[in-house]
């Protein structure tokens, strides 16, 4: 059995076994690059509410007149205020967010975006612990993909052909925005 | 055998019920006791650059990174922000309104009058709300806790 055909044979079945996790880290890869534009991990529905303005009292008080007005479901499992008027209710899951001397409130339900935050969760290395060393694993792979990658195909086409042109445009590419972005 | 495997049973309901109820996000919080919060901020000085452990409701969490929270303190309208390195800790939505202990370095942010407004233009993107740059009027000062870790019930 010669190198060439070794090297294939690894590149086929990291390849294989790779498939998965790379879909997974591209579509999360791509999600969270725009976190600045968007929130890659929920949904967060808001409903602006108006109601007669309560006067200012104890928060037991305003949270209770609150409930009433906004025909809330019951008593929130906490609440806060942040000023004697800006009263916070909060539920399971969603929140209350109410100004009571405007009238007016904000009802928050963040909800997980399908599929994406379980994604994030693994790709952004949330579970920690045994993940990471699965995860610095499947990074090996990857490199090893690239390399067993390069030596696949022999002549024209092959890395001392074509490919070698193709590569350098793939290193060319992240290096001209290191030595633009940092170094000049 | 049916007994065992029934008190096996009850206590590894037993056990789940007892990890589920709390959540440890980064380093656990040390076994001393929380200070108040309203006497860090009474006395900022004399904590700025020390260990502190506080308890609170957590009434705001960043939403996009959950890279910080604001737990509320035991006197009204009184909260301080609890950053966690980006990544390193992530703080879930699903957190808000519940209670936690949290502990890390207490820190003092000084800003420019110019560094006060980018920041409460960036806090006030992050709750979609407008901003009026002549809210701001000169340098402020902000207290923080740089997080190591929590408990969230």
């Amino acid at each position: 059995m010669n190198w060439r055909r070794i090297n294939r044979a690894v590149h086929r079945d990291a390849g294989y076994f790779c498939a998965a996790l790379t879909i997974v880290y591209a579509i999360s890869g791509i999600a969270v690059n725009h976190t600045a534009d968007w929130n890659p991990n929920y949904r967060i529905e808001r409903e602006e509410k108006r109601f007669a303005p309560i006067p200012v009292a104890s928060r037991e008080e305003m949270v209770a007149a609150l409930v009433e007005r906004l025909e809330l479901p019951g008593p929130p499992k906490s609440s806060f205020r942040s000023a004697p008027h800006l009263v916070d209710l909060f539920y399971d899951g969603w929140s209350v967010k109410a100004d009571a001397q405007k009238g007016t409130a904000t009802i928050e339900r963040p909800r997980d975006r399908a599929v994406l935050r379980d994604f994030n969760f693994l790709h952004l290395n949330h579970p920690k612990g045994l993940w990471t060393w699965f995860a610095d694993g499947y990074a090996i792979l990857l490199a090893l993909l690239a390399i067993s990658g390069l030596f696949i195909l022999r002549g024209r086409n092959g890395i001392t052909g074509r490919g070698l042109w193709i590569t350098a445009a793939g290193l060319l590419v992240p290096l001209v925005f290191v030595v633009l972005l940092r170094y000049v | 055998m049916k007994k065992a495997l029934s008190l096996t049973f009850v206590i590894a309901m037993l056990a789940v019920g007892v990890t589920a109820s709390a959540t440890t996000y980064g380093k656990a919080p040390g076994a001393g006791e929380p200070v108040k919060l309203s006497e860090l901020l009474a006395s900022p000085d004399k904590y700025v650059g020390k260990t502190v452990k506080v308890e609170g409701i957590i009434t705001d969490v960043c939403a996009k990174r959950g890279c910080w929270m604001a737990i509320a303190g035991d006197k009204e309208f009184q909260s301080i922000r609890f950053k966690v390195e980006d990544g390193v800790i992530v703080i879930p939505m699903e957190a808000k309104g519940k209670k936690g202990v949290a502990e890390g370095t207490f820190t003092k942010i000084e800003m420019t009058k110019e560094q006060a407004i980018e920041h409460a233009k960036h806090v006030a993107e992050e709750q979609k709300k407008p901003f009026d740059p002549a809210s701001v009027t000169g340098p402020s000062v902000m207290y923080q806790i740089n997080g190591t870790g929590a408990v969230i019930d």
